[in-house]
């Protein structure tokens, strides 16, 4: 396997687009409710948590960029195997291309539980599950343009749903943040790992670098569509905590949703109907590229044709979605991924910066005596 | 070793007498059989001798110009007596003429509105083009009208359309190259563009395309389209057909590619994307200021004409908490006759409301246009007073029927109309997730096309900001000074906007 990927020309992508892709990817089903799990741990303080999660996230992207650019064009799959060797390489890969799937299973599995507590409780899982899959199916194998496309136009055609937000705002009430700095350091910083769920994604840069056209950039995009998020993000919180009570708070499992309720134009009232029904527009392309990442990896693995593996990764997932049926099973299957992603997405990039840095001086060192 | 050699030998013999065959015979009788024998001793070959010359013309009566025939040819060498047929050749008065001594280039120009001269005892003949021209004069353009700007449309001879163009754009850069296509019609389809400004690679591509045909016929430009787009098995076409000469002009010199077929009034364009469906020939000639509003207008009908039933449907089946109070009434009063489930009801009344257009389409124009309102008055009323439909289902159809009729293209228009029925029924089975579904796709779908290798959704994505100008939103033209990065042009500036801005 070659260490260095370099795709064909047509299938670069300008670099800005790097900015559609990673905010696409951090907002996805995990914004419809965070604030409550934030909320519990750190109270009228979960506003600093979001912050202090935003920045934790600016460094680790730095740190991957910087990774990343010690190869040149390469993506994670090269630089496992560039580290760690064959063998073990090999399993780190099908360790990254496991957590890939998982998490598209994740994102599927809580946008089919929410349109089945808010739209259709009595549709079938397996329905939603194949009707989304199908439309993945039909996005991934178009290619990375395709991916990248959907995701961009998710961008564009849902910031309408922006505006819904001075809805609430007029019936906040800004007592509720105070007082300020009530909890605790820990507690703050419980939140702060508690958003772990709901900010992942950026680590997508990992497999997609080797696509972005200059290089240089990548850094400058990146950095801003974080912020972005982060921004998006503490809005949310900030409205969250002023418009509700914490006793309401602390009950409702889908708080973003909940806001778009109160809503009310001349000719259309419920707006949370629609937005759960756009909210297909926002997830399907994060499928599509947790989807594409790992059928990337295979076949930069095992040099395995891309086409087939879109299927049997999908039909893999359509049935572990299966066995995803109830509130309980999906929150401790939450819980348990966002504690492993935040080991692999927030722990994982500084000990590969550091093998990368020790492998690159032995090398320099090795060099110099010859 | 010894058998192969006999083989050649045996070929080039073959290739010898064939050779021998296809020679023209000197003597006229000969000449007559062989000429009558090669064109199935069609009813329409005329022999004439001219008197006292020795010299015979052989011609399709239905095919040449007689009139020329007699004042160019016939009186020109009468009652004179030649040696050889250079000295025909000096005496005619025709522009394109040649002589061969080939008997399949003989029947191949007969066939092609020639007129053959054939001096007896001589081992070549002349080829003499008078070929008619059957066909009407240049008219309005009908399917394309515009109120500002030229009115003339493309008719079905090429030679005409390829001389419009020519005067619009007067530029020695304007390449025009012939391809013949279909083993039968061996129909002439002509491959312009302007040398210097389109992409040459884009021109080799469509090139290619074009010459790999192998059919045996080709009668009209639609069928050439489906033949060489990208890919004929989307419902969007991604080549565009227009009859306008000023709007194919206005292409070349954006750097596209057009494709004439002789005998369609239609030349196709190339690269198009989705947008510049919805774009008119028009937008260009009235100010920016309307341009931007009517454009901006025909995107929302596109999404008014394409989802408001279905949304009507999978809110009056599904979600009802949607519509506010105050519009919750009147619409379940004028609901409350109807037998029918939403879905049934708007499949019924989009059905009805095609079956009219098309109706509307097929009879000559002064019915139709009589058929098409008394039809939809008359039934649309009784359908309401029999409690067939609500009064508001009606109201939304024909909005979105109206919507359809304000794409510029005809074919686009049916397309959006198609794209109707599939979520009408995915909103009547799962509600706004079905239309969502629907719009998903479709995007999907259209982000996965191409025209001629450039993005079908081109200039949204991907992203080319500075062609936003020219978008769903049109700019002054001081702001559009450089081509559309669509076509990928070698001469990026249309003209240096400092200069154009200058007033004295």
């Amino acid at each position: 396997m070659d260490i260095q990927y370099q795709p064909k020309p047509q299938l670069l992508l300008s670099t800005f687009l790097v900015f559609f892709i990673i905010h696409d990817i951090q907002v996805g089903v995990g914004i419809q409710g965070f604030q409550r799990i934030i909320f519990l741990e750190a109270k009228q303080d979960a506003w600093i948590s979001v912050i202090l999660s935003g920045i934790l996230t600016h460094m680790i992207v730095f740190i991957m960029i910087k990774t990343l650019q010690y190869y040149g064009s390469s993506d994670i799959y090269g630089i496992h195997h560039d580290i760690y060797g064959k063998w073990i390489g090999r399993m780190m890969n099908c360790l990254y291309i496991f957590y890939c799937l998982v998490t598209s299973l994740v994102i599927l599995k809580n946008y089919i539980e929410v349109i089945q507590t808010w739209m259709f409780p009595q549709v079938p899982t397996w329905f939603l599950s194949i009707s989304l899959l199908l439309l993945v199916v039909y996005g991934v194998t178009g290619g990375i343009r395709v991916i990248v496309g959907v995701s961009f136009f998710n961008i564009v055609l849902s910031m309408w749903m922006l505006g819904l937000i001075g809805y609430p705002i007029r019936y906040s009430d800004y007592t509720h943040f105070l007082p300020i700095l009530e909890s605790n350091i820990p507690a703050i910083l419980k939140g702060t790992f508690k958003m772990t769920f709901t900010v992942i994604g950026f680590e997508i840069l990992y497999v997609i670098y080797p696509h972005l056209k200059e290089k240089n950039k990548v850094q400058k995009f990146a950095h801003l569509a974080i912020a972005i998020t982060t921004i998006l993000y503490l809005l949310l919180m900030l409205l969250a905590i002023a418009y509700f009570s914490s006793g309401q708070l602390e009950k409702s499992i889908w708080v973003t949703l909940s806001l778009f309720k109160i809503v009310k134009l001349p000719f259309i009232e419920r707006m949370e109907y629609i937005a759960i029904a756009f909210w297909m527009l926002i997830i399907i392309p994060n499928i599509m590229l947790y989807l594409w990442a790992a059928v990337r990896g295979m076949n930069r693995t095992f040099n395995i044709n891309e086409s087939n593996f879109i299927w049997i990764f999908s039909l893999i997932l359509f049935i572990s979605s299966l066995f995803l049926n109830t509130r309980m099973k999906i929150n401790t299957f939450n819980d348990k991924f966002a504690l492993a992603a935040f080991y692999l997405v927030y722990c994982y990039p500084i000990i590969l910066f550091v093998f990368v840095l020790i492998k690159k001086k032995i090398k320099g060192f090795k060099e110099k005596q010859i | 070793m010894f058998f192969k050699k006999t083989l050649s030998t045996n070929k080039q013999e073959k290739e010898k007498s064939k050779d021998a065959d296809n020679i023209i015979p000197t003597n006229r009788e000969r000449m007559s059989l062989e000429f009558r024998r090669r064109l199935q001793n069609s009813a329409d070959i005329v022999e004439t001798e001219v008197p006292g010359t020795g010299i015979t013309l052989f011609y399709f009566h239905t095919l040449i110009d007689m009139n020329l025939l007699h004042k160019d040819i016939i009186e020109q060498i009468k009652n004179q007596s030649f040696h050889s047929i250079e000295n025909i050749m000096g005496q005619l008065s025709v522009g394109i003429m040649d002589k061969t001594n080939q008997m399949d280039k003989v029947i191949q120009s007969a066939i092609g509105g020639h007129v053959i001269i054939h001096l007896e005892g001589a081992d070549k003949v002349i080829y003499a083009r008078i070929a008619s021209n059957t066909g009407r004069a240049l008219s309005n353009a009908i399917n394309e009208s515009q109120v500002i700007g030229p009115q003339i449309a493309f008719n079905e001879s090429l030679s005409t359309n390829l001389s419009l163009i020519r005067k619009y754009i007067a530029d020695p850069n304007l390449s025009i190259e012939d391809i013949r296509v279909g083993k039968r019609t061996t129909t002439a389809v002509s491959l312009i563009h302007i040398h210097g400004i389109a992409n040459q690679q884009m021109v080799d591509i469509l090139r290619d395309r074009i010459k790999k045909i192998n059919m045996d016929g080709l009668i009209d430009s639609s069928v050439l389209v489906q033949l060489i787009e990208d890919n004929s098995l989307s419902i969007f076409p991604q080549m565009v057909l227009t009859e306008r000469p000023d709007r194919i002009c206005s292409w070349l010199l954006m750097g596209k590619l057009v494709v004439m077929v002789d005998g369609s009034p239609q030349a196709i364009a190339c690269p198009q994307s989705f947008l510049e469906y919805f774009q008119s020939m028009e937008d260009k000639n009235v100010n920016w200021q309307v341009a931007t509003f009517l454009r901006l207008l025909r995107i929302f009908a596109l999404f008014l004409s394409v989802y408001f039933t279905a949304i009507y449907v999978a809110s009056l089946t599904f979600h009802y908490e949607v519509i506010p109070q105050t519009l919750l009434i009147p619409l379940s009063e004028s609901r409350a006759r109807v037998p029918f489930p939403p879905i049934m009801e708007a499949l019924i009344m989009e059905f009805f409301i095609e079956l009219l257009r098309e109706a509307a389409a097929r009879l000559p124009t002064k019915v139709g246009q009589s058929m098409g309102i008394v039809g939809g008055i008359v039934i649309g009323t009784a359908a309401v007073d029999a409690g067939f439909t609500s009064n508001i289902l009606i109201i939304i159809v024909a909005l979105g029927a109206l919507a359809s009729f304000t794409t510029p293209n005809y074919s686009m228009g049916n397309i959006v109309r198609v794209l109707r029925f599939p979520i009408i029924v995915l909103a009547g089975f799962w509600g706004f997730y079905g239309i969502m579904f629907g719009f998903c796709f479709i995007l999907i779908h259209l982000l996965r096309q191409s025209s001629l290798g450039t993005p079908f959704l081109t200039p949204f994505y991907p992203p080319r900001l500075a062609d936003w100008k020219n978008s769903i939103i049109r700019l002054p033209l001081t702001f559009t000074a450089k081509r559309p990065n669509q076509t990928r042009p070698e001469d990026v500036d249309k003209y240096n906007p400092s200069v154009a801005k200058e007033k004295e």
